[in-house]
């Protein structure tokens, strides 16, 4: 398994999933993956969405933590929201995770595939590296961020098609994402070329990942 | 996971807008509309919200209400009691509330000045 350079936004609150929906690509009723976006269809954030009791954790990527913080902040209004950062205490594993984890973990699925997550104090070790991962990734077409993943590509660009709900109403970004599915112009997809391969945002030993035009 | 929720734990800071004083008009035919909506009962009041979400970010919310437990503040409009949340109050001030007649895409409309952009059915803005 490989340790997910990831953050754990813990939100507590009335109606966290409904806040969560109203602002994000996916139907959020429970756990699930979903994408925050911004009015011009681009990413902010890939998540995980994981009700925690009567709280919910967003588990995204570290670097794009704040950028995530600067989109919900605002749009609180008059919830009572409170949101803690508990990325420290917690380690966060993707790729095969073994059957045995330590007490306290949690195990769920992600757009990534097996997700876990490990309290630091059980000081878990990555059995994979960088470049183990970036193979597991190309074989199953995985996109990641800061590679496939980045806030210059809107959600079907970097093969996230399934977490862009067809028929949810109205979010940031919904009208630039509807308009491409149904005049079927998405523009750019993720595929996988053999190397060499120009352009490549993971390459691999022999085969890579690219975000090509396709349409 | 470990959850954290204990007091060691701390919170992000969350950066509440100053609340501002809201200045707020309707225009003749959107009272007339409340007029029939209230008839000659003052006692239920109109809740003119902000909900977080639709295509634009924030999307209004009208609702008729006797009470609410969200602190507002209390503006009399043309004789109509209109409640606005003070959480809310730095995104509605100075909107004007006009009454659309027409089959499609009727109702009530809001002209707001914060709003840098909206979306096409008029319920989102920016």
């Amino acid at each position: 398994m490989f340790q997910h350079d990831a953050y754990i936004l813990l939100l507590e609150g009335e109606s966290i999933l409904d806040f969560i929906d109203g602002l994000s690509t996916n139907l959020v009723s429970g756990q699930c993956s979903t994408i925050f976006t911004r009015a011009n269809a681009k990413i902010i954030d890939v998540c995980e969405v994981l009700p925690v009791g009567s709280n919910v954790a967003i588990i995204g990527y570290e670097p794009y933590k704040n950028d995530l913080i600067s989109h919900l902040k605002p749009r609180i209004l008059e919830r009572n929201i409170t949101i803690r950062d508990i990325g420290s205490i917690n380690d966060v594993f993707v790729g095969p995770i073994p059957e045995e984890l330590p007490s306290g973990s949690t195990r769920l699925n992600s757009f990534m595939g097996p997700m876990a997550i490990i309290p630091k104090h059980h000081e878990k070790q990555a059995s994979w590296d960088q470049s183990h991962w970036d193979e597991y990734r190309i074989m199953n077409m995985i996109p990641y961020h800061g590679a496939e993943i980045t806030p210059q590509v809107h959600p079907y660009a970097c093969g996230l098609d399934k977490l862009v709900h067809p028929n949810k109403g109205c979010y940031i970004g919904q009208e630039i994402l509807t308009r491409m599915r149904s005049r079927g112009r998405q523009g750019k997809t993720l595929v996988r070329r053999s190397n060499p391969a120009p352009n490549a945002t993971t390459t691999g030993a022999k085969e890579s990942l690219c975000i090509e035009r396709t349409q | 996971m470990d959850c954290g929720t204990c007091e060691t734990t701390p919170t992000i800071e969350l950066n509440v807008p100053d609340e501002v004083d809201v200045n707020l008009t309707m225009t003749d035919k959107a009272t007339n509309m409340l007029s029939e909506a209230f008839g000659d009962d003052r006692s239920h009041a109109l809740l003119v919200g902000v909900l977080s979400g639709g295509c634009s970010g924030y999307m209004y919310d009208l609702q008729i209400v006797e009470s609410t437990e969200t602190p507002c503040q209390e503006l009399n409009i043309n004789g109509y009691r209109v409640l606005v949340p003070r959480a809310s109050s730095h995104l509605l001030d100075g909107i004007e509330i006009d009454y659309v007649d027409r089959l499609m895409g009727g109702g009530f409309k809001i002209t707001n000045p914060n709003a840098s952009a909206s979306c096409g059915c008029g319920e989102s803005f920016a």
